[in-house]
């Protein structure tokens, strides 16, 4: 089982695929790097040799952010909206769609399971 | 859809030219409706009085913003909790 950008271990599966499970490396990225590593994407990987296994992760290391470093620079980005208090920021401080989408119905996503307001009863039911 | 690299940045051409003459002048905020207007690197250090359709919010202007436009950080709308919401706390406190 082979190591490549840290803490990843691709299975038993094809390598084009494997390599998707890395973060940051979706198809298409996973098919550029076996292209430039040289390597054919629809064997195994466990087949793949130690040299292969070598190439491939140069490459992943050279030319793409992955991981860690990866998931640091989104939060940065995100960091920084919310500190310099434009909408974009506001909205994620408070957790609702960023690009303008509709919130009077859907946007679960964004703000998590339905929150229920309790029924204001009738004049009537009180007395 | 992004702005063609062609054109550059919208700028308001008025409001730069007031910030550029206010380069080594008193620093006093100024009071501008161009939201739409691009912040540029000349903008940085600099107060903005952004108006909102309402009022005017204080921007002050840091390298970050570089790059967004002055709307974004002038709020065109308040938040001020849903309807009922607050009607259904003052039924829970009131003993029945």
């Amino acid at each position: 089982m082979p190591r490549i950008s840290g803490v990843d271990l691709p299975a038993e599966k094809q390598v084009k695929v494997a390599l998707t499970h890395i973060f940051g490396i979706g198809h298409a990225l996973a098919a550029e790097i076996l292209k430039k590593a040289g390597v054919d994407g629809n064997a195994r990987t466990k087949a793949l040799t130690d040299e292969e296994v070598g190439r491939i992760s140069s490459v992943v290391e050279s030319g793409y952010t992955t991981e860690g470093h990866l998931k640091r620079t989104v939060s940065q980005n995100i960091n920084r909206l919310k500190e310099i208090a434009c909408y974009r920021g506001m909205r994620h401080r408070k957790n609702l769609p960023v690009r303008g989408q509709r919130t009077k119905t859907n946007a679960r996503t964004r703000k998590g399971p339905r929150k229920v307001v309790a029924v204001k009863r009738s004049i009537k039911a009180m007395s | 859809m992004s702005r063609s690299l062609k054109k550059g940045p919208f700028v308001d051409p008025k409001l730069l030219k007031k910030v550029l003459a206010q380069s080594r002048g008193a620093e006093q905020p100024i009071k501008t409706w161009a939201r739409d207007c691009t912040i540029v690197p000349e903008f940085v250090m600099k107060t903005f009085l952004v108006h909102n359709g309402r009022d005017f919010k204080k921007v002050y202007v840091t390298e970050n913003m570089v790059g967004h436009k002055l709307g974004e950080f002038s709020m065109t709308r308040i938040f001020r909790g849903h309807s009922g919401i607050k009607k259904t706390e003052e039924q829970q406190q009131a003993p029945k």
